[in-house]
């Protein structure tokens, strides 16, 4: 990735030509174009268009400012064990800045972001990760100027923020309870422009470039309440869980290492955040689609909805109050959970009530009324 | 006692289980499902896609097991289902499905369509809303003995004709038999050259078998009209006869319907595992083969394709034991397209040969086997059911198409090598 700095004045100007000189053949293009499409929930009609808005699309300047992070997101678009086409798109931006990727430091990295954002100024994308400490401007500096003052700057002439990461999205863990830095989020700064929020503890990476290709093909997309993209978020984990049947039937894994974990049975009980999570996780998975934390015998965390840290114990079930009762949230969190399961109790009572009442059925029984 | 809508409303919600709760919460309406079934595919009535004939399972699970179902139906803003509604859906749910199972195939969230159709079945039945012609059917079954009211005399003097007619002896009730052969009405009345072939096979091959004068029907209505009460005590004669005559392999029929009901469903039903193997015909025959105990003579020399029973490939796997015997025995043997698990039924499998209601649609239907065979331009279709084998000759001579339809036992057994 660090040859594209060193490209920027060489390479082809779009993402089409970019990707055919890095050996990517259209027919890896057009795959490429087509799982995008079908997550990100496109018609199959705009596959055509998809493919020659990503292919004539111009390289878009991309500046990537870090603050106060883990580089975990970073890492997880970077891990990738072999080059991608997904990867390639992200190397198909014009990356003009990035600490933690670039080979310039100090004054001429500083340098290589100011001349960008002066080029392309209104045009180029903005990506953040990491929260923004709003206690002492000290707490988190880059070449001696406060994130803050950074944040501010960039978003003047940025068209677009991109808050990858749950961090810069909602605060994340550096604004758990009790705070020390006072960290905010990117929208609880920057109110004048398009902000999408791209959330996780890391983010899923194809969820990354997905969200990119959608901006270069398409636009925004359509976002919900939390300022997600609903291609990727728009449904629970638990609605696209493979351990869901035991939920609905009520088999739940009450330890770790008892007989239910060991049949693969639903970690409800064992603190699963999966039914208040919205996420890709079930259906894309990590790893190269290897699998992901449920497949692996652990619950879900939460890691992509605002407060997941402070939503009580990891390994407390949702529908036990966790204590965090002074947010309306949690309470709507906890009354949900409750209704939920009263409701399977309901449902379980019902089933056997039916079974109960159960007559046996005889071909004398077959036909309506007195004709039998 | 009579069947009422109390009754079938108690059955749907006896039989939603969880798996039916997580079909219909993952169905995404793709409407593949409707390419998949061959009563779309040759009306172009969108009312035939499949899911959409789960509509009243649908309902009482929304309005009984959802959330928001229950908080509607509370508020007054779904209504109830009534037996009108239930009615409406007589045809969906019985005249256009043979349970043939092509839908659960194509799912692309993997929701097992023809498991859902089966329970919704269950409802249907116990609400009286089943057709006549299969209430008739399952009758006739329980009181007589088979769907067909073929009592055991009339057997009887089929096996007469058989013995006489090769000189080889049908044995009846003989405990201690390796194979308990079990039969379909229809090969005991339209093709009893089937029990002529068993005979040839097994005396070839120096096994014991035997039939059983206190359960010789295979074929299930209980299973066809959906009641699960019925279609135990029908597999229940044929356990208890199995038990008695202490025999080590119950063979199913070539009847699709037969081979589910005993392989599938039995045990379930029964509550306990069998203390025999059951199999098909198919199977029991390339079992032989492959022993060497199939010794066979001769070539078809005429262009033949077989024709997938859906019972078989489908819900039972058996694919390659046709295709090896068929190879066995003709030169020239080509496949359908889409043949194997997943073929297109005959159109009259799961009880819609016993149900009248449907006699018209089953004959639309079998348009996309005129299809599949005008493709071909074969001079022999062979199949391994005797269900099939009815629709397929009768379709052939709706649609004015000369072509002889053959049982593949006793394709078999025409090769046989003779004994010196």
């Amino acid at each position: 990735m660090t040859t594209r700095i060193k490209d920027l004045n060489t390479a082809p100007n779009n993402v089409g030509k970019y990707l055919s000189t890095q050996g990517i053949s259209r027919r890896g293009f057009l795959k490429f174009c087509t799982t995008m499409a079908s997550m990100m929930a496109v018609s199959p009609t705009l596959l055509p268009q998809l493919v020659e808005a990503l292919e004539n699309a111009p390289r878009p300047s991309v500046i990537w400012l870090s603050f106060q992070e883990c580089t975990g997101c970073t890492e997880s678009l970077t891990r990738a064990h072999s080059p991608t086409v997904e990867g390639l798109i992200f190397d198909a931006i014009s990356l003009d800045y990035h600490h933690t990727l670039q080979a310039a430091s100090g004054e001429a990295a500083e340098l290589a972001r100011e001349e960008a954002m002066k080029a392309h100024w209104g045009k180029y994308l903005l990506v953040v990760d990491g929260s923004i400490p709003l206690g002492n401007p000290g707490f988190s500096t880059i070449a001696g100027m406060s994130n803050l003052d950074m944040l501010l700057e960039a978003a003047k002439g940025a068209a677009a923020i991109i808050a990858a990461g749950t961090c810069a999205a909602y605060g994340g863990i550096p604004k758990a309870n009790p705070n020390p830095t006072g960290a905010v989020a990117v929208q609880d700064l920057i109110k004048d422009k398009p902000i999408i929020n791209v959330p996780g503890c890391p983010p899923i990476p194809v969820v990354i470039t997905g969200v990119l290709a959608h901006f270069l093909a398409f636009g925004l997309p359509e976002l919900d309440s939390l300022g997600r993209p609903k291609a990727f978020y728009g449904q629970s984990i638990h609605d696209r869980c493979y351990r869901r049947p035991f939920y609905e039937r009520g088999q739940f894994a009450e330890t770790f290492d008892d007989e239910g974990a060991k049949q693969g049975w639903c970690l409800f009980k064992l603190g699963c955040k999966g039914p208040s999570t919205y996420n890709a996780c079930a259906t894309t998975k990590w790893n190269q689609g290897t699998s992901f934390p449920i497949e692996s015998g652990h619950g879900c965390l939460g890691c992509s909805e605002p407060n997941f840290w402070d939503a009580g114990s990891f390994y407390k079930a949702l529908s036990v109050p966790t204590g965090d009762l002074g947010k309306i949230a949690g309470y709507a969190l906890a009354a949900g959970g409750i209704a939920g399961a009263a409701a399977g109790l309901l449902a379980q009572h019902k089933k056997g009530q039916a079974i109960k009442e159960h007559k046996i059925v005889t071909v004398n029984d077959l036909e309506k009324g007195n004709s039998a | 006692m009579s069947a009422s809508l109390e009754r079938g409303i108690n059955a749907f919600k006896e039989h939603l289980d969880a798996p039916i709760a997580a079909f219909f919460s993952s169905c995404v309406h793709c409407g593949l499902c409707a390419d998949a079934c061959l009563f779309y595919t040759e009306t172009g009535d969108l009312q035939y896609t499949p899911i959409h004939k789960l509509e009243p399972l649908r309902r009482i699970w929304e309005q009984e097991y959802t959330l928001l179902g229950i908080l509607k139906k509370a508020l007054g803003l779904s209504k109830p289902l009534t037996d009108k509604d239930l009615q409406d859906w007589q045809p969906l749910l019985y005249n256009s499905c043979t349970l043939c199972g092509r839908c659960s195939m194509v799912c692309p969230v993997g929701n097992d369509l023809v498991y859902m159709i089966r329970k919704a079945r269950e409802g249907m039945s116990a609400s009286g809303n089943a057709p006549a012609g299969m209430i008739g059917a399952a009758k006739r079954t329980v009181e007589i003995g088979s769907p067909m009211g073929v009592r055991l005399p009339a057997l009887q003097a089929q096996a007469k004709h058989v013995e006489k007619d090769t000189g080889l002896h049908i044995p009846f009730d003989q405990v201690g038999a390796e194979y308990l052969v079990m039969l379909s009405s229809m090969e005991i009345m339209n093709y009893p050259e089937y029990l002529q072939a068993v005979a040839k096979i097994f005396k070839q091959a120096g096994k014991s078998w035997t039939l059983s004068s206190e359960a010789f029907e295979a074929t299930n209505a209980g299973i066809q009209i959906g009641s699960s009460d019925i279609a135990r005590e029908i597999v229940l004669r044929i356990v208890t006869a199995a038990e008695k005559l202490k025999v080590k392999t119950v063979i199913s029929p070539e009847c699709g319907h037969a081979y589910t009901a005993i392989r599938w469903e039995g045990a379930n039903l029964v509550g306990r595992a069998f203390t025999f193997k059951v199999q098909h015909i198919l199977e029991v025959l390339d079992e032989l083969r492959e022993q060497g105990l199939l010794k066979t003579q001769g070539f078809e020399e005429e262009k033949l394709t077989f024709h997938d029973p859906c019972q078989l490939v489908r819900r039972g796997g058996v694919i390659q034991q046709p295709r090896n015997l068929m190879n066995l025995i003709a030169h020239n043997f080509v496949e359908m397209n889409d043949h194997g698990k997943m073929n297109w039924c005959c159109g009259a499998g799961g009880g819609v040969s016993a149900n009248e209601d449907a006699d018209e649609i089953k004959m639309k239907a079998f348009n996309r086997k005129k299809i599949q065979l005008d493709e071909l331009q074969v001079e022999g279709l062979v199949t391994a059911c005797a269900n099939c084998r009815i629709q397929l000759e009768a379709g052939l001579e709706e649609y004015e198409m000369e072509l002889p339809v053959y049982g593949l036992t006793e394709l078999l057994a025409d090769h046989l090598v003779e004994d010196k």
